[in-house]
């Protein structure tokens, strides 16, 4: 029978955890978005290390936080610590770029008005660069709090070289279950974290949503949130009254220095590498699978495309917004691993159905809340006023209506989805439990496996090069793309 | 007696090939008085007005004050922060210096009730007309109770007739000594505005801004735009207008 005590504890344990990482999450997106947002220099070094980060999976971290945190700690701290981290490294990235666009596209006045009035730091962040931001940071919540509990199981079983810790979890406690056969308790365990998820986005992240822009577009309990709405805000007020206090007597310090921890870690593996021999092999074999991820990435950021444009298609004009958010909601947030095993019937036979689905829900979500969220609301209504009067439909209306006006979200959207699509290779070409093994190749299989194996020398290898072939895509790809959305699609 | 003097001023912006020159040796003594600078558009007059504020640095020249001064700045457009109500985009600058909230909210309501918008503390920006919200704009320049108000063509985005009555109400304010402001410089395009509202007129030339002529308003006030002698004033002005 399941042990009701060790659910509930690990329910809590994994809740903590993603709690933790998400409010790390939060005031490092809130200091680095504003910092590279108001200073060119910082802006100039971290946006091109921020990309790669971004598209670096989960298990590219692990090295770092064994040697940051499991080499120099207790392990019982050391390994909590570990998984916060890595956690993190899966939140953290989009609400960045969220924090920056916002200040970023302020109105210049602003900035005049700030600095006539002598506002400083604390006043700034108070008054202006976070309600300005606020907007972002909810949407990009939504998103992220759904990309942690997606890794969350690979944040639980950390392999440290021959060794392997399973952290008190539940996304631990699930996987155990399965490689059990206790299917009965591993259903159970599923409905608890389901339950989970729900709950959050029910009470927390769809009405803090709600509140910032101000449409009811998500499905929420918004009575429940505003107590948690007025705990957050007496505690945020009290830090910001102090930091305003503080400064305003002349003490504080006016520039943050919170970008030099992130910039250490490229560094890092720089360093480590260097002392590595290099293999041509090596190379061929990392060639050799990166292609084969590289056409499933783009194959699934197409399908994420198509999918989220009749989605959109179906909130907008046939109401169905609610439904289609919080169904994404939870299928974004369902730990990735969990794929295989629920629908086990195909995991052997078609395997690379399964595979696709979990690619899918590694990208497919960040198309579709940036649209859904940053796209929809900006229509303009007297497009689609000109749409009814003169009977544009079917094809003509996606293709001259509804995707160009949501084209800047579109791209943004699908930059997200390749970050995203590229994480989730990982567990989406590479899948164990007990006798089970699927490996469908690619850069993610080799990844899982190379982690998993504790071979950290050639993890680090692999996301060297992940890491050159992601910013040589970036440049090549993506920026043009970008610059043809820029010229052509600019509704104001 | 002059509270600030500003000598040989001389800005320039871009860099690397590209340097264009906004300012060229802006020498002029502010007292208590009323100066408009009038001068065509991007000449550099708001970069002027920046400068005296001390929030942009001049290449070179030299700014002498009398003693700690205190600005408030009427920015062009409203500026307020959309997040904020009335009362707190008001109290805004006194928060930013420490000044306890509750002593700022009092404060911003007394100038807020200056400026005729009493009643309207707890709106939003958004919920106010464009002259309302330059009403605002021009509370928040008061609330630091400035010893020197800056005024960046404040009447400029206004309806003619909302902009003549604010000229007036800022005239009131100003005459019944019921605030700190010893004086204020406004900057414009318009001459028959300058003319209204100001003691001295200073003429600034395109870019490179330098000062072509500066003229003595005598008018008693209210002045009449109708007056002969009114007239007279534009005539004279619109001669050193380039």
């Amino acid at each position: 029978m399941l042990d009701v005590v060790l659910l509930v504890l690990a329910s809590l344990a994994s809740f903590g955890r993603m709690l933790a990482a998400y409010i790390l999450s939060l005031l490092v997106a809130i200091s680095l978005g504003i910092l590279m947002a108001r200073r060119r220099t910082a802006e100039a070094i971290l946006m091109p290390i921020l990309d790669v980060l971004q598209s670096i999976p989960i298990l590219g971290f692990f090295p770092i936080a064994i040697v940051i945190f499991v080499s120099f700690l207790p392990k019982s701290i050391g390994l909590e610590l570990a998984a916060i981290f890595l956690i993190t490294t899966s939140l953290l990235w989009n609400m960045i770029f969220g924090v920056y666009t916002s200040v970023k596209s302020l109105d210049p006045n602003m900035f005049h008005m700030a600095s006539v009035y002598r506002l400083k730091t604390f006043s700034r962040i108070a008054y202006i660069y976070v309600p300005a931001a606020r907007a972002a940071i909810a949407a990009n919540s939504i998103i992220s709090w759904a990309g942690g509990w997606f890794f969350l199981t690979s944040a639980e079983v950390i392999s440290a070289g021959s060794e392997e810790y399973k952290l008190l979890g539940i996304g631990s406690l699930i996987m155990d279950l399965y490689s059990k056969g206790d299917m009965l308790e591993f259903y159970i365990a599923t409905a608890v974290l389901f339950a989970i998820i729900i709950a959050s986005y029910l009470l927390i992240f769809n009405p803090a949503t709600n509140l910032v822009i101000q449409h009811h577009l998500l499905p929420a309990w918004h009575r429940a949130f505003y107590y948690i709405y007025r705990f957050v805000s007496i505690v945020w007020e009290h830090i910001m009254h102090l930091g305003i206090k503080f400064e305003s007597k002349g003490m504080a310090k006016h520039n943050m220095v919170i970008a030099v921890p992130l910039l250490t870690l490229p560094l890092l593996y720089i360093n480590v590498v260097a002392n590595l021999q290099k293999s041509p092999l090596f190379i061929l074999e990392f060639m050799t699978n990166f292609l084969i991820s590289l056409a499933r990435v783009s194959l699934v950021v197409v399908v994420s495309f198509m999918i989220t444009i009749v989605m959109a298609y179906l909130s907008l004009v046939k109401g169905l917004g609610p439904i289609i958010a919080i169904v994404g909601e939870i299928l974004a947030s369902i730990p990735a691993i969990l794929w295989w095993p629920i629908l086990s019937p195909l995991a052997v036979k078609a395997s690379w159905l399964v595979s696709f689905i979990v690619f899918l829900q590694g990208s497919l979500w960040y198309e579709f809340f940036n649209v859904m969220l940053f796209g929809v609301p900006k229509i303009k209504m007297e497009v689609l006023e000109l749409a009814k009067v003169y009977s544009i439909r079917g094809f003509n209306y996606f293709r001259y209506i509804l995707i160009p006006s949501l084209l800047p979200s579109i791209a943004s959207g699908a930059l997200s989805a390749w970050g995203g699509a590229w994480n989730a290779s990982i567990v989406a070409e590479y899948f164990e439990s007990g006798s089970t093994t699927i490996d469908l190749g690619g850069v993610g299989s080799m990844l899982s496996k190379y982690t998993y194996g504790g071979r950290y020398d050639i993890v680090l290898y692999t996301v060297i090069l992940w890491a050159l072939m992601i910013v040589l895509l970036n440049k090549s790809v993506w920026s043009q793309i970008f610059k043809r959305v820029e010229k052509s699609f600019v509704v104001e | 007696m002059a509270l600030v003097s500003l000598i040989n001023i001389v800005k320039s912006f871009g860099e690397g090939g590209k340097v264009l020159r906004v300012l060229d040796g802006i020498t002029l003594d502010i007292g208590e008085e009323f100066i408009a600078i009038l001068g065509p558009s991007g000449c550099g007059k708001s970069t002027l007005l920046r400068i005296i504020a001390g929030v942009e640095k001049a290449d070179s020249g030299e700014i002498k004050t009398v003693g700690n001064l205190v600005y408030g700045f009427v920015f062009q457009s409203p500026t307020l922060l959309p997040w904020l109500t009335v009362v707190d985009n008001v109290a805004l600058p006194l928060i930013a210096k420490g000044v306890d909230k509750k002593v700022a909210r009092e404060k911003a309501l007394k100038y807020l009730s200056l400026v005729g918008l009493n009643g309207f503390e707890d709106f939003y920006p958004q919920e106010l007309s464009g002259g309302m919200r330059q009403r605002v704009n021009i509370a928040r320049a008061l609330v630091v109770e400035p010893t020197i108000l800056l005024m960046d063509e404040p009447f400029s985005q206004l309806d003619p007739l909302t902009a003549e009555a604010l000229r007036a109400e800022i005239l009131d304010i100003w005459l019944s000594g019921v605030t700190t402001v010893k004086s204020i410089v406004m900057v414009t395009h318009n001459v028959e505005e300058a003319v209204l509202m100001a003691d001295r007129i200073v003429i600034l030339t395109p870019r490179p801004a330098k000062i072509t002529k500066i003229i003595e308003v005598k008018l008693p006030r209210p002045r009449d735009r109708r007056s002969k002698s009114f007239q007279d004033v534009v005539d004279q002005v619109y001669e050193y207008v380039s």
